[in-house]
């Protein structure tokens, strides 16, 4: 993607986001007493003061890509196929929800060794034996340093107890 | 408590194999980290960050510091082997390292950039102990004005990490603010985005966040794009540095500490700009400046010592009023919360033990680098080694683990893998992460100081202009403010004018 249309797109998305929080988030989402002695004190104040400069810096972003030269030809994508490159962050984002999902079935472990080796087959690895071998040496060795050492109660799932 | 007792007080603290054992793990930790292409010092803190719960603070800070020092030189030797800088710091090394290497020339590169990043990295040290104590004094007499004017003046740092466009820079510091109003109210206790949900009544988690951002969105890089380019790294040679070209670059060495030390004792510069000053200081005044570029030894020992030099000062107004110098001081700033510190001059007073013991702990780092670091040179092969798609899923896994520990909460997790996902956007946009961090950290500490001056005045604004040393924030703050839109604006003529031209 060009300079230029990050500048604006980033632009208008400051400018959305700062009309958002004034409009709707902060007068739902923040709670204020009614006998506020003054407005500077006010737990309104603070967010209210962030979001109008948000809209500023975001109008700012807009002034000045006006002022950026057009380039000739548009920049050279960083990967060959787009659309894989979005599929496969698509299923990483899915391997995300789905392992904070399912770590109190699971236990910390288990769902830590599969999320290993589902982002090693995501991106191909190369060595797919080392990474099998590394998706359940690694979540183990750090099972034993952060439940025995560290003193964390790590979850154990419903499955598997490890000692 | 004199200078002496304090001294004893801190030497008492840290006379233990632990903290020398950790401050040894920590070096050998941040020079490995550093020498990872796609990992950085900044990645390499934060995941050993986890790590320091169980620690003592001194411990655990002591581990930080040698992860941060070992990753700054570390970030040299891919720089110097694959042209590749594990840091950016290493930049500036690369022009004069590669081409050593290329001459077959590696190990006495590297050589020369162990000596030099030892040499500095001592001069910091040193100059952190010296200045610190005498910054702390002056700083005790800080009230909530004075400090709200301080830190106002820190979030200028921001211009310093926002790369080349200050107001996407500007824009991540507000989302960073944005961020940091979640929680409970500071004075009335009322909820602020908090969704009535019980876990963000204390905000966000800083470790969760401070991950999110640095390490996951370089997960998701590998993901977009895993055929990384992986560079061919070149042999060590058999040439070795001698004291000879030790002693002809010491002048380059001193001066690059030197401007390492200044430029790291203000807050945002960083050790990049620090480098690339020393490294064309040194060309400027050196007998051989047309060979720098084609390999000068002279030229690598002054961009590791302009680099190295930043290590120590960045602690200085840390350690002194509280202010991260950058991104890593910033998270070892949240390392000593979490240990339930607060730096800044009070810490003076109150854990003087704790400051002696860190002073003597770098001090030894600089030894322990020495070592480690000629260990490191000759094991890099293996570590350059280590595919991507095994040690990416490993650091996801260690994130995992490491901000679950924090709080023994799952919602952690989930946040941190929704800021990964903000921090991948922004990487995409191209949007630095760092002021997002900084003013995330500062942000609550500003709005603090802000509202005690207000409660403190019957909310009188001139409370913020009441002394010498508020104004003498507000100068420096306008000065800051008026070279980086002076510099904006020239910058926009400079991109307005290349567009006119055929």
């Amino acid at each position: 993607m060009e300079d230029r249309s990050i500048q604006i797109q980033l632009g208008i998305g400051a400018i959305a986001a700062s009309v958002f929080l004034i409009a709707v988030a902060i007068p739902f989402w923040v709670s204020s007493p009614s006998n506020v002695p003054n407005v500077i004190l006010s737990p309104l104040f603070w967010p209210n003061v962030l979001a109008a400069l948000t809209g500023l810096i975001g109008a700012g972003l807009i002034v000045t890509s006006i002022a950026r030269p057009r380039p000739e030809k548009p920049d050279a994508s960083d990967v060959d196929d787009r659309p894989a490159a979005f599929t496969r962050l698509a299923i990483m984002a899915v391997i995300m929800i789905a392992s904070v999902l399912v770590m109190p079935r699971l236990g910390l472990v288990g769902t830590a060794m599969l999320t290993f080796a589902a982002t090693a087959f995501l991106v191909k690895t190369k060595h797919p034996r080392s990474a099998l071998v590394c998706a359940v040496v690694i979540p183990l060795v750090l099972y034993v340093f952060f439940a025995h050492i560290a003193g964390v109660a790590v979850p154990q799932g419903d499955f598997v107890r490890l000692p | 408590m004199s200078f002496i007792d304090s001294l004893l007080a801190g030497l008492q603290l840290v006379s233990n194999v632990e903290a020398f054992l950790a401050l040894a793990l920590g070096v050998a930790i941040g020079v490995i980290g550093g020498a990872i292409p796609g990992m950085s010092a900044t990645m390499a803190v934060a995941l050993t960050l986890p790590f320091t719960f169980s620690m003592t603070p001194i411990t655990g800070i002591l581990l930080l510091l040698g992860v941060y020092k070992g990753g700054i030189f570390g970030g040299s030797i891919p720089a110097i082997l694959i042209k590749t800088p594990g840091t950016p710091a290493s930049s500036a090394t690369v022009l004069d390292g590669y081409p050593m290497a290329e001459k077959g020339q590696a190990g006495k590169a590297l050589g020369m950039a162990l000596w030099a990043s030892c040499t500095a990295d001592l001069i910091s040290n040193l100059a952190l102990i010296f200045f610190a104590g005498f910054l702390a004094s002056f700083a005790l007499s800080f009230g909530p004005p004075e400090f709200f004017t301080l830190i106002l003046f820190s979030l200028t740092i921001i211009a310093g990490v926002s790369g080349d466009s200050l107001l996407r820079g500007g824009l991540s510091a507000m989302l960073g603010l944005l961020l940091a109003t979640i929680g409970l109210d500071l004075v009335y206790g009322t909820n602020r985005f908090t969704f009535e949900n019980p876990n963000m009544m204390g905000g966000l988690n800083f470790i969760a966040v401070l991950i999110g951002l640095f390490a996951i969105p370089e997960i998701l890089s590998m993901v977009w794009n895993p055929a990384s380019q992986d560079g061919v790294a070149r042999s060590l040679g058999r040439n070795k540095v001698t004291f000879q070209e030790y002693r002809r670059s010491f002048k380059s060495i001193v001066r690059g500490s030197f401007i390492g030390v200044f430029l790291g004792s203000i807050p945002g510069i960083g050790a990049a700009p620090s480098a690339f000053l020393s490294y064309s200081e040194a060309r400027r005044k050196s007998p051989n400046k047309e060979n720098f570029g084609n390999g000068e030894i002279e030229g690598v020992a002054a961009s590791e010592a302009g680099n190295n030099g930043v290590a120590g000062a960045t602690l200085i107004p840390l350690l002194a009023l509280g202010v991260p110098g950058d991104v890593i001081t910033a998270i070892i700033m949240g390392a000593f919360m979490i240990h339930g510190l607060q730096p800044g001059p009070m810490m003076f007073v109150l854990n003087v033990d704790i400051i002696y013991g860190l002073f003597i702990g770098l001090i030894v780092s600089s030894i322990f680098l020495f070592f480690l670091g000629s260990v490191a040179i000759r094991g890099f092969k293996y570590v350059a080694d280590i595919p991507r798609g095994v040690l990416f899923p490993a650091v996801l896994i260690l994130c995992i683990y490491g901000v679950f520990a924090v709080n023994n909460n799952i919602f952690d997790v989930g946040v941190m893998f929704a800021m990964g996902g903000v921090g991948f956007v922004m990487m995409r946009y191209k949007v630095p992460a760092a002021p997002f961090l900084i003013a995330f950290i500062l942000g609550p500490l500003l709005e603090d100081n802000f509202r005690q001056s207000m409660l403190m005045s019957g909310s009188s604004g001139w409370v913020l202009f009441r002394g010498p040393i508020t104004w003498f924030f507000w100068t420096l703050t306008a000065i800051t403010v008026f070279a980086i839109v002076r510099a904006g604006i020239r910058a926009t003529r400079h991109q307005a004018t290349g567009t006119s031209q055929p």
